[in-house]
């Protein structure tokens, strides 16, 4: 059977949450609750975020290209992220600066708010807050929202490359940077 | 101050990959954050002022459903707390705290994280997602957008570390 699988709305809601069990557990586990560490990475104190991120990118990539190649998985019924050039760099660049100020992002803001942490509760109002001003000046800004739109554009797409020379490069990348923030983590502590 | 007891995040990663995995193959799309926090913020506005929210097309597309609560990303967020509320209680790393850096006061503290999350809530919108959504989700599918958010993400928090140092040091 090809997946996606069909599912009901109830069934949909229920594997939304079980999913999302996992997913906080593993946040929490990995200490993405903590706003020290998701921070850490920016002082080059500490490279959770980095190591976390990456790893589950290239686990999740290998099966994702994996069951695609097999036809287990059918790529023109999942839904690919859009890439929206200008919107998108802008949007990180902005994203980057609230990451640093507030110590999460929304994700972990949530696995922080769930150890306790009354700071990622504030955190969470404000990107509520933030939402709805997004929404407010929707009008005005609904140009640039909507400017250079590449849809399901994916690297491999673009460069014209093979999905796994694109992810063994991925691979090598994120193991060089490992190596080296494991050894400059050694030296700052 | 933090106790050790995390994870290796290799371990934490491969986890987090394979439930990444799953959830695009079980559902056909990747895991998120940002857009339940938009979608409660709306219904929320809705209550208090209905005539605005209506008004605003970014709201009002979250309210024309036909049940707005009963959506796949607001239920995939309530397991995402239940699942680190689970994992800190478990390893005994549950403490109420205003979690801070060293040099900051308290309300310092607050409002930094209210001024960095109204940031990251209009960011998220302008970027069509987070962390999660765009740069986890959309990483793994090798999308360009996922990869072009990670990299200015990364640049700006650097330099707005270098800016900011007395926030966490």
């Amino acid at each position: 059977m090809t997946a996606p699988l069909i599912i009901s709305e109830e069934t949909g809601l229920l594997l939304a949450v079980v999913l999302g069990f996992f997913f906080g557990l593993f946040l929490e586990r990995g200490g993405l609750g903590n706003p020290h560490k998701l921070t850490g990475v920016f002082y080059l104190t500490d490279f959770v975020v980095p190591k976390v991120m990456f790893t589950a990118i290239i686990v999740a990539s290998i099966g994702f290209y994996f069951l695609s190649d097999l036809k287990l998985l059918d790529l023109n019924r999942v839904w690919i992220v859009p890439t929206f050039f200008w919107p998108q760099i802008a949007g990180g660049a902005l994203f980057g600066i609230g990451f640093v100020i507030s110590g999460y992002c929304p994700g972990t803001a949530v696995a922080g708010l769930a150890s306790g942490r009354l700071d990622a509760l504030v955190t969470l109002a404000g990107i509520s807050i933030g939402s709805l001003l997004f929404a407010v000046v929707y009008p005005v800004i609904e140009d640039f929202y909507q400017s250079s739109p590449m849809g399901d554009a994916t690297v491999p797409g673009i460069t014209g490359a093979n999905h796994w020379t694109i992810l063994a490069l991925l691979v090598i990348i994120a193991g060089g940077m490992f190596f080296l923030m494991e050894k400059f983590e050694r030296k700052v502590r | 101050m933090t106790k050790n007891t995390f994870w290796s995040p290799y371990a934490a990663g491969f986890g987090l990959g394979l439930t990444l995995l799953a959830t695009f193959y079980l559902a056909g799309w990747g895991l998120g954050a940002s857009s339940a926090f938009s979608l409660l913020a709306s219904v929320g506005l809705n209550k208090a002022h209905p005539d605005f929210a209506q008004r605003l097309t970014y709201v009002s597309q979250y309210l024309n459903v036909a049940s707005p609560l009963k959506n796949w990303m607001l239920f995939e967020v309530g397991g995402l707390f239940l699942g680190a509320l689970s994992a800190a209680l478990l390893s005994r790393n549950f403490r109420f705290q205003v979690d801070r850096g060293s040099s900051m006061s308290t309300f310092n503290r607050l409002i930094a994280a209210v001024s960095g999350g109204i940031m990251i809530g209009f960011a998220s919108r302008l970027a069509r997602g987070c962390t999660s959504g765009v740069a986890l989700s959309g990483g793994a599918q090798l999308a360009l957008g996922g990869w072009i958010f990670v990299i200015a993400m990364f640049a700006s928090g650097f330099i707005a570390a270098a800016l900011f140092r007395r926030l966490w040091r």
